[in-house]
């Protein structure tokens, strides 16, 4: 094994590559750049198997995307924010039309006003429209999974988007494993997908439809996506065979006894895995897979370890509701006949995670001044 | 051009589409995926191509057609180009179509991301001077002094059409023309230049709107030769954004643009004060590209 | 793998089935529909023929099909290509163009394909009832045809041993090539129209007796019998009357001509007696003498022209008063004119201003009129059907074949107990030039005269009738017209009634049934 140090968007540019994208178009955004600095530069170099190229907006990358993968080709952009915000309708677009894309969101707040810490409402905005969403903690995760990813959305003809925080991942450089270019190409291999466009075969592809046949393909959406945890979990058996080493949709890492767990995804999941240590009787759930949500897989962890109580760290506030992954989480566990008590942890905008606040949580238990909703700023 | 060279076998373009009668954009997609085909494929932005190429399980054309939202055009046109290299697709002819909202307003920044690229394919707008598949709102190619539902009687449109062609030549792109139904060998003829360049071409295809524009359906191409006659839509190429050549020039044909202006509705508002404006405007639009040309002749 | 999704893909969001499963005809509103409208051509044309519809029979080269069509009106097109003075290209618009169509060559070329395509009918027949067809000029020869074709048993008189009536006496070679009637007259008989030479009405047999041999009787004996106009010493010697000139030198007698010959007369049988004339060995000098101007000349004005350049002298405003002859010989040595003109009521006489024209001999054409003893012994129960110079007076060859079709048709009509055919009136209006659509031709290019009649007949701008220009197939936004059998159909499956086609068709050829 041949560590690099490298940042997260290095990883994330290197994970494209070594993919053997056919095409990359992309628009620059703090803190998203380096990703496209580093294509380039490989492209510079002749270290691209496929094109690299600038458009005019996120709008069009996307765009861009849409037309090449529609042609076969493999393709992948990167963005952040404002940027994805843009891409709105075309993230729809894509999914509707099962476009298997992969690209890469760095989080960061979306404006008003402008500020760059790594808020995840940008993803987490984007929930509905159809893309899948893995949630990385570390720069490792994040070369692995995007490279993982093409493989995910090539099987499930779905759109994957790989997100990371910006600056505590995108800027942070670490140690990470990057597999020789001949490896990761032998395991992901061509394109696993027909194109919709073949010169010669007429095709009048996503032009207008029925109500009716719109819910047919959304069930189909639907039904297709939710095997995502199914597919990640043998891509991933598959890639610890080459690798050494494997992910899960969501992890546990509950010390015995431990009734309470954080719940976090992204940076913040790292973080908490650093300070269980020091919180008694803690337990962290690692949430990659945000959409599809795992639900199944969530809820047996909670009955296999008896949680009677979740945090969840939400660096992110849909006004009016509260964190994104409470809302999720108290939602899929609603079914269960033992729910734990969910408590939303509230960094919205993006301060650090500290000791304190994650300290100041945990003892906030029911019955001792609980609230369902705490501001972390409160906490330090 | 022999008429007659033409069979249906040539055609690309299958009858029991959904577009209006009499459609201007219709003709002009029958003209260009013939001129083009059949090794083509069509990228489509948001216009009332949408609807006339059909819904599933049906097909307007023998090529591929992949729709796209509305400001995506140019970069989807792009994308589809650059993906159909990747699959070794060298020889398919790649050709965006968009309405003139999908180019001149909400498609403009694409389309001038794609043109200052130089990216490969053929970009076509068939402008109907408004956005008429959701009902003739106003857009920025709606000429001055027409009716639209946004601009309802007795109020019109204010300001020039925007000068698109212009706004194509400052990229400095390989090829732009300008095209009308009532000339289909002309069309052709560009059509077939454009293809055998490489680069960004851009073909702007004026097509009238029988229900838009308040006229007849019949009166497609007698409207569009109107146009051309009064110097209202001269046909003219650009080559690099600097070689100005029309192509049709109407020294026996020329016809006062009240003519043009009286065959349609839209435009029923309009008083002889302003037509008399109009005209000077097109008499002086006319002058500045006859400029254009002669400088360029020059400079040859 | 996700062949499933890729099946729900194009199940639901891709179209890959032709639109055309799609009948947008049901939309329309009005329909275009083939309209034919009348043009110049065959409203001048004295047969009314439908030059358009052969000419684009010609451009397609189908000949048999270009035939079928001209002879629906004229059976002889290889003899009117030659003889008929050709008033359809007089209004051609394709002349506002460039230049008038050649129709003429053309119709030539379809008499002409005939004569060696034709194969007589195989198998036996029904010989229906027999008729008496008495003349053989056009209008006879025109009867017979129409009658042999329906299947009558035809029999046709002819007075003189040579058949052709007007086609072979008073036609000059020059104009008419002999061998055309020879041909003609071999198909006819190969259609089984039999020819009885030498046989007068009148002198050789009776109304009464053919009556009682046919069924029907057909009279086209023409105008043969000159017009008597009294001019003193019309009777001496070297005096001719112009159809008996003509027939002694198509049936190769020699008239005894003596140098300078004077033409009285201003019709076309002066302009071809004098260019006979002219012709003959020790005719030096021919002049044709008119009473009136030269603009009132009923000739026709390419013929006089032609006349003109072979040298005959042409005097004007001359009115005979007298022909002289020699007291020795009593052979005709001048003739005496007055100086005439008309004016409002007439031809006007100066008598006070003479002048002689010394000559040899004198051919006086001064018009003929139809020897109406022939209905001699008509009985008033008899029927009979009569057409041709003998009922119109003396007309051109075209007149007397399509009178002759009419009859035919009104006998067959007649014999089979129905009424008889109703005759086209020609009321309306021609396409004009300004009419047609020539700017949504792109093909359309100035051109001079074809030499070969399909690019000739190409030309065609088929005002009125569909030319297949394909302007109609060009401008179709709905791909709703095809080219099926020879020409553009309107495909009203699809057709959604917009009027394009209409509002461009070049030719005026489609309406829009319906309207809005």
């Amino acid at each position: 094994m041949a560590y690099e140090l490298i940042s997260g968007c290095q990883a994330a540019a290197l994970a494209a590559q070594r993919a053997g994208v056919d095409l990359v178009a992309a628009y620059p955004i703090t803190p998203q750049t380096a990703i496209v600095e580093t294509l380039a530069s490989f492209e510079a170099q002749g270290e691209l198997k496929g094109e690299f190229v600038s458009v005019e907006s996120e709008y069009s990358a996307l765009s861009y995307c849409n037309g090449a993968v529609a042609a076969g080709a493999r393709v992948f952009t990167a963005t952040s924010s404002h940027g994805l915000a843009y891409m709105h309708e075309m993230t729809q677009w894509c999914s509707g039309a099962r476009f298997p894309i992969v690209m890469v969101n760095v989080n960061r707040t979306v404006g008003a006003p402008w500020v760059l810490d790594p808020d995840q409402g940008d993803s987490l905005s984007q929930r509905d429209t159809g893309w899948m969403q893995i949630y990385c903690a570390n720069a490792q995760e994040v070369f692995d999974i995007t490279l993982q990813a093409f493989l995910l959305s090539e099987e499930l003809l779905l759109p994957t988007m790989v997100v990371f925080d910006g600056f505590y991942i995108s800027h942070t450089y670490e140690p990470v494993d990057v597999p020789e270019m001949e490896q990761a190409r032998e395991f992901i291999g061509p394109p696993q997908f027909q194109a919709q466009v073949v010169p010669g075969i007429q095709a009048n592809l996503h032009g207008l439809s029925t109500g009716e046949a719109q819910l047919q393909l959304v069930r189909k959406r639907h039904e297709d996506m939710l095997r995502a945890p199914e597919i990640f979990a043998d891509i991933n058996n598959r890639f610890e065979k080459v690798f050494g080493r494997g992910y899960m949709p969501v992890e546990a890492v509950i010390p015995e006894g431990a009734k309470t767990a954080f719940l976090a995804a992204g940076s913040t999941a790292e973080t908490v895995r650093w300070f269980l240590p020091e919180l008694e009787s803690c337990g962290l759930i690692q949430l990659r897979m945000f959409r599809p949500f795992p639900k199944d897989e969530l809820g047996r962890i909670v009955e296999e370890h008896g949680l009677d109580r979740l945090i969840i760290v939400d660096r992110n506030c849909s006004t009016g509701t509260g964190g994104y992954f409470a809302q999720e989480t108290r939602a899929a566990l609603y079914g269960l006949n033992e729910r734990p008590v969910v408590q939303d942890l509230l960094l919205a905008g993006g301060i650090d995670l500290t000791e304190d606040i994650l300290a100041g949580a945990a003892q906030k238990s029911p019955g001792d001044g609980f609230v369902d909703l705490q501001w972390g700023v409160e906490l330090r | 051009m022999k008429i007659t060279d033409y069979t249906m076998e040539n055609e690309l373009m299958y009858s029991g589409h959904n577009a209006c009668p009499g459609c201007g954009g219709a003709l002009a997609v029958r003209y260009l995926t013939r001129a083009l085909g059949p090794n083509l494929a069509l990228a489509i932005t948001a216009s009332c191509w949408s609807i006339i190429a059909g819904a599933p399980p049906l097909t307007a054309l023998k090529c591929p057609i992949l729709h796209c939202p509305f400001p995506s055009a140019g970069a989807v046109g792009s994308g589809l180009r650059r993906g159909l290299n990747a699959k070794g697709h060298y020889d398919t002819t790649v050709v965006v179509l968009a309405g003139d909202g999908g180019t001149f307003d909400i498609g403009l920044q694409a389309l001038s991301g794609a043109a200052q690229r130089n990216e490969d394919y053929i970009f076509i707008c068939y402008d109907n001077e408004a956005y008429m598949n959701t009902g003739m709102q106003t857009s920025s190619a709606t000429p001055f002094g027409a009716r639209t539902t946004t601009r309802p009687y007795p109020l019109f449109k204010h300001g020039q059409k925007k000068d698109i062609m212009r706004i194509m030549a400052a990229h400095g792109i390989p090829y732009a023309a300008t095209a009308s139904l009532a000339f289909p060998q002309d069309m052709e003829n560009k059509l077939k230049k454009a293809q055998e360049m490489k680069g960004f071409r851009f073909m702007h295809v004026l097509s009238p709107c029988p229900p838009g524009w308040g006229t007849d359906s019949s009166d497609t191409i007698h409207l569009s030769r109107l146009a051309v006659f009064t110097n209202f839509f001269p046909l003219y190429e650009i080559i690099n954004g600097e070689q100005w050549r029309m192509t049709y020039h109407p020294e026996k044909t020329r016809t006062p643009l009240k003519e043009y202006l009286e065959a349609q509705r839209r435009f029923r508002q309009v008083d002889e004060v302003t037509i008399e404006a109009l005209q000077e405007e097109v008499d002086q639009d006319w002058e500045g590209l006859l400029k254009r040309v002669s400088t360029s002749n020059a400079e040859k | 793998m996700s062949d499933k999704t890729e099946q729900a893909v194009y199940e639901y969001a891709c179209g890959t089935e032709p639109s055309s499963l799609n009948k947008t005809g049901g939309w329309r509103l009005a329909a275009p529909e083939k309209a034919k409208r009348l043009s110049p051509c065959c409203k001048d044309c004295l047969l009314h023929s439908e030059v358009p519809d052969w000419m684009e029979a010609v451009k397609g080269g189908r000949w048999e099909e270009a035939w079928q069509i001209m002879s629906r009106t004229n059976p002889f097109p290889a003899l009117t290509g030659h003889v008929c003075f050709s008033p359809c290209i007089e209004n051609c618009n394709r002349g506002r163009l460039d230049q008038e169509l050649d129709i003429p060559t053309i119709e030539r070329a379809i008499g002409e394909w005939r004569f060696e395509n034709y194969q007589p009918r195989k198998g036996p027949r029904k010989i229906k009832d027999p008729v008496a067809v008495v003349g053989s000029g056009p209008a006879g020869l025109s009867c017979a045809f129409y009658l042999a074709a329906e299947g009558y048993k035809v029999t046709v008189f002819e007075r003189s041993p040579i058949i052709g009536g007007m086609l072979a006496l008073g036609i000059p070679e020059y104009r008419l090539p002999r061998d055309i009637l020879t041909k003609e007259l071999a198909i006819l008989e190969e259609e089984g129209v039999s020819f009885v030479t030498s046989r007068a009405l009148g002198k050789d047999m009776q109304l009464p007796e053919l009556a009682s041999e046919f069924r029907e009787i057909f009279l086209a004996t023409g105008a043969w019998l000159p017009r008597e106009e009294n001019i003193p010493g019309a009777d001496k010697k070297g005096v001719y009357h112009a159809l008996d000139f003509l027939s002694m030198i198509n049936t190769r007698e020699h008239p005894e001509i003596e140098d300078p010959v004077v033409v009285i007369g201003g019709g076309n049988a002066a302009v071809d007696s004098a260019r006979c004339a002219l012709r003959l060995n020790g005719v030096n000098h021919v002049s044709l003498v008119y009473r009136r101007s030269r603009a009132e000349m009923p000739a026709h004005p390419p013929e006089v022209e032609a006349a003109e350049l072979e040298g005959v002298e042409l005097i004007f405003n001359a009115n005979p008063a007298e022909i002289k002859a020699e007291a020795a010989s009593g052979q005709v040595e001048s003739v005496t004119f007055n100086y005439s003109k008309t004016n409002r009521e007439g031809l006007i006489v100066d008598k006070s201003s003479t002048f002689k024209k010394d000559c040899g001999s004198v051919i006086l054409a001064l018009g003929q009129e139809p020897d109406y003893s022939v209905f001699n012994n008509l009985d008033r129960e008899m029927a009979i059907f009569a057409g041709g110079d003998l009922v119109s007076g003396p007309a051109t060859v075209p007149e007397a074949i399509r009178g002759g079709r009419l009859e035919a048709m009104n006998i067959a009509a007649k014999m089979e107990g129905r009424s008889g055919p109703e005759v086209p009136g020609f009321s309306e209006q021609p396409v004009g030039f300004e009419e047609l659509n020539l700017l949504a031709r792109p093909d359309l290019e100035l051109q001079d005269r074809q030499k070969e009649p399909g690019p000739e007949a190409g030309r065609c701008l088929g005002c009125g009738t569909c030319n297949s220009c394909g302007v109609c197939y060009l401008f179709c936004p709905d791909v709703a017209v095809d080219w099926l059998n020879n020409s553009y159909e309107l495909n009203l499956d699809y057709c959604k009634g917009c009027g394009i086609c209409v509002v461009e068709c070049p030719a005026r050829a489609l309406a829009l049934e319906g309207g809005y």
